[in-house]
C-alpha cells in the first residue's frame, strides 16, 4: 500500500495515468483516434513542441525563462527558407540544399542564444526582460524581411520526409528523439546538468564552489536558441515554406509544457521525461478534439486545467514531505 | 494620450485660425501638398502589401504624399485606433481607413470630420456610412458563393451525389471570415445540396495550426471531397499536408487570395482554385477619390463601390493570373 501511494507521488507516473486516460476517452469518442495516422499527427505537432520545451527546462532549471524561442523558430525558419530558395533556384542537389538550411536555422537560433546571453550576463537584465525583448525583436525582424507572406519556392522533398514511416514517426521527428534522449543524459547523468540544477537551487552557492555561473549560463540560452532554431526548419519541412507566424506564442506551449512536466519555475527541479509527457500531453490534446469534433477554442480551456492541475500535484507533494 | 489630446487641439486651432482667416480649411489644403494617410489592419498580410503597392503608385501617379500606417500583426481595433489618433495629429488632407471594427472606429471617422479631413472606408467599414465619402470593397459574401462555385466543379457535383467538404478559417470572429463562410455556405445551400460541411477548425493565422486541422480531418474523413481554405494562411497549411499525403488532385483545395506561392500551386495542381481579390484596385480608386474630393469637394466615385472578385484556375489566361496575383515586395 506504501508503495502504491509512493507512485502517486511521482509526477512521471501521474502524467503517463493523465496521457493514457486521454487517450482512452478520446478513442471512446471516435476509435480513429487509436490509429497510426492520429498518432502520427501528433508526433508531428509534438516534435517542434518539445525540442522549444527541452531547452526551455534547461533555462528554466537553471532559475530562468527564455521567452524568445517562439519568435526563435519564426526566424530562423525564415532564414532557412531564403537560403533555400535562392539554392533551389541555382539547382543545387534538394538533399544538401535542406541540409545548409538545417545549418543556417540552427545559427540563427544559436545568435539568438547569444544575443540572450549577452544581455542577461553582461547587461545583467534579468532573463524575464532579456528574453521579452528578444522576443519581440525576431517576431518583428521576421515581418519586415518577409513583408508578411511565407517563403516558399524552396526543396520540394521536404514533404516527403515529413512522411511518418517508422509507426508514428517521420525521419525529422526520430532525429528529435535523439537529441531529447541526448538532451536528457546530459541533463541527469552529466556535469552539465549537475552544474544546472546547483545554479538554480542556489546561485551563490554555486559561485562558491567554483562553477563558472556566466559561462553556464551562456551555454543553456545558446542551446535553447539552437533548439528553437532546429524547430524552425521542422516547421519548414512540414510546410515547404517558412512562415513569419511559425512559432507564434510558442513560448507559452513550451513553458507550458516545461510546467505539465513538474518542472518548477523557482528553479533547481525538474526532469526532463516530464517535460517530453507534458509536450506529449498538449499536442494529444490539439489532435484529440479535432478528432472528437470538439471546437478547437477549447483546447486552451483544456490546457489551463492541465496546468493548474500539474502544479497543484507538485504542492501536494511538498505538503506531505511536511 | 496627452500629446494626443494636445495635438487635437492644435488641429482644432488651426482649423479655428483658417477660419478666421476667411479660408476654407479644404482650399488652403489644397493648394498646398496634398497628402493621403491611410490606416489599415495588418502590415504583415499580403493582402495588405498588395493594397500598399497600389496606393503608392497611385499617390505617385497624383503627385500626393503617402502616409501608410497600422499594426505590424495585429488585426484589432485596440491596436489601431491609438494609431489612428496619431496619423490625424499629423493633420493630413484625407484619411483612407480600412476600420478593424465597424463600431469602435466610428469615433475617428467623426474625429477626422470635426477637423474636416475627409475618410474613404476601403475593404471594411463604420456603421454610419453617411460620414464617409466612398466605400470601396471587394465582396466577401460573393467571394464565398464564387469559392462553392469553384468546389462544385473541382469535385464533380453531381444532382442526388453526396460530397464531404471542411472549412479552414482563421478566427471565429474576423468579419471577412464570417462573410465568406456565410456566402459559401449559402450558396451551397442552395444549389449544391449534396455538399455537406463536416467540420470547420481556426488557423490562428499560423500555417502550421492550419496543417494540423487538416493533417486530422484528411485522418478523420478518409472520404472527404473538398477543403475550402477561407484565407491564404489556411491554404498554405492545406496544401502542404495535401502534398506531404499525396493527395494532389484527390482532395480539392479551393483558396482564397492570390499570394504569389499558392498561385504558383495551382500549376502543379496541389490547389483547384483561388478566389482573388484586387486590393491594389482598391487603393488606387481610394486615393483617387480623396484627392478628386479634397480638390473639387465632390467626387464622381459612387458611395459604394463593389470591385468584384475573380477565380484563379488552371484554365485561366497566363495575363489574368499576373493580373490578379497579389504583387509582394
Amino acid at each position: 500500500m506504501k508503495e502504491v501511494r509512493e507512485l502517486f507521488k511521482n509526477q512521471q507516473f501521474i502524467l503517463v495515468l493523465v496521457l493514457a486516460a486521454m487517450i482512452a476517452f478520446f478513442t471512446f469518442k471516435n476509435p480513429i483516434f487509436f490509429t497510426n495516422d492520429v498518432f502520427a499527427n501528433i508526433v508531428s505537432d509534438w516534435a517542434p513542441v518539445v525540442l522549444m520545451a527541452v531547452g526551455q527546462t534547461y533555462v528554466i532549471i537553471s532559475g530562468g525563462i527564455d521567452l524568445s524561442v517562439g519568435s526563435t523558430v519564426g526566424l530562423s525558419g525564415i532564414a532557412a527558407a531564403f537560403a533555400m530558395r535562392a539554392m533551389t533556384q541555382h539547382s543545387v542537389n534538394q538533399d544538401l540544399t535542406l541540409a545548409v538550411g538545417t545549418l543556417i536555422a540552427l545559427a540563427v537560433g544559436i545568435a539568438i542564444g547569444l544575443v540572450n546571453a549577452f544581455l542577461i550576463n553582461k547587461a545583467r537584465i534579468v532573463p524575464f526582460v532579456a528574453t521579452l525583448a528578444t522576443l519581440g525583436a525576431a517576431r518583428g525582424l521576421c515581418i519586415v524581411t518577409t513583408g508578411g507572406g511565407p517563403v516558399g519556392e524552396g526543396p520540394q522533398k521536404g514533404f516527403k520526409y515529413s512522411v511518418a514511416w517508422l509507426g508514428p514517426f517521420n525521419t525529422p521527428a526520430l532525429m528529435v528523439v535523439v537529441i531529447v534522449i541526448v538532451a536528457g543524459l546530459f541533463m541527469h547523468k552529466a556535469k552539465f546538468g549537475r552544474y544546472n540544477y546547483a545554479i538554480g537551487s542556489n546561485t551563490f552557492a554555486a559561485r562558491g564552489a567554483g562553477i563558472n555561473v556566466k559561462r553556464h549560463l551562456t551555454k543553456v540560452y545558446v542551446l535553447s536558441g539552437a533548439l528553437s532554431g532546429l524547430a524552425g526548419m521542422y516547421f519548414y519541412i512540414r510546410l515547404g515554406s517558412g512562415s513569419p507566424s511559425s512559432g507564434a506564442s510558442g513560448e507559452l506551449m513550451a513553458i507550458a509544457a516545461v510546467v505539465i512536466g513538474g518542472t518548477s519555475l523557482a528553479g533547481g527541479t525538474g526532469r526532463m521525461s516530464g517535460t517530453v509527457i507534458g509536450a506529449l500531453i498538449l499536442t494529444t490534446v490539439t489532435s484529440g478534439l479535432i478528432i472528437i469534433g470538439v471546437a478547437p477554442n477549447w483546447k486552451d480551456v483544456v490546457v489551463a486545467v492541465l496546468i493548474a492541475g500539474a502544479v497543484f500535484t507538485q504542492g501536494l507533494r511538498t505538503w506531505t514531505k511536511d | 494620450m496627452i500629446s494626443s489630446k494636445k495635438s487635437r487641439a492644435l488641429i482644432a486651432l488651426a482649423a479655428a485660425g483658417a477660419l478666421v482667416a476667411g479660408i476654407s480649411a479644404t482650399s488652403a489644403r489644397a493648394a498646398d501638398k496634398i497628402t493621403i494617410a491611410f490606416v489599415m489592419g495588418a502590415e504583415s498580410d499580403p493582402f495588405f502589401q498588395a493594397m500598399k503597392v497600389g496606393a503608392e503608385a497611385e499617390a505617385k501617379a497624383e503627385g500626393v504624399t503617402l502616409i501608410w500606417q497600422g499594426d505590424p500583426s495585429q488585426y484589432s481595433p485596440a491596436t489601431q485606433i491609438p494609431i489612428a489618433d496619431q496619423v490625424l495629429a499629423q493633420k493630413p488632407s484625407g484619411l483612407v481607413l480600412i476600420p478593424t471594427d465597424p463600431v469602435a472606429l466610428q469615433n475617428t471617422v467623426t474625429k477626422a470630420n470635426a477637423a474636416k479631413i475627409p475618410v474613404v472606408n476601403v475593404d471594411t467599414h463604420v456603421n454610419d456610412l453617411s460620414k464617409v465619402v466612398s466605400f470601396i470593397t471587394g465582396d466577401n459574401a460573393d467571394g464565398g458563393a464564387k469559392a462553392a462555385d469553384a468546389m462544385a466543379k473541382a469535385i464533380g457535383y453531381k444532382k442526388g451525389g453526396s460530397y464531404q467538404v471542411a472549412v479552414g478559417l482563421t478566427s471565429a470572429t474576423a468579419t471577412t471570415n464570417v462573410a465568406r463562410l456565410d456566402g459559401f455556405s449559402k450558396a451551397v445551400a442552395k444549389k449544391y445540396p449534396g455538399i455537406k460541411i463536416v467540420d470547420k477548425a481556426y488557423s490562428q493565422s499560423q500555417p502550421a495550426v492550419a496543417n494540423t486541422n487538416v493533417n486530422n480531418w484528411l485522418t478523420k474523413y478518409p472520404k472527404l471531397n473538398g477543403i475550402f481554405a477561407i484565407d491564404g494562411t489556411n491554404a498554405d497549411g492545406a496544401s502542404a499536408a495535401i502534398q506531404a499525403k499525396g493527395l494532389s488532385g484527390k482532395v480539392a483545395l479551393v483558396g482564397y487570395d492570390a499570394y504569389a506561392k499558392n498561385v504558383a500551386l495551382i500549376k502543379s495542381g496541389v490547389i483547384t482554385a483561388l478566389v482573388a481579390q484586387d486590393p491594389a484596385a482598391e487603393a488606387k480608386l481610394a486615393i483617387k477619390t480623396l484627392v478628386e474630393f479634397i480638390k473639387t469637394g465632390k467626387t464622381a466615385t459612387a458611395k459604394n463601390v463593389v470591385i468584384p472578385n475573380f477565380v484563379i484556375s488552371k484554365s485561366t489566361s497566363a495575363a489574368d493570373v499576373a493580373k490578379y496575383t497579389y504583387v509582394q515586395k
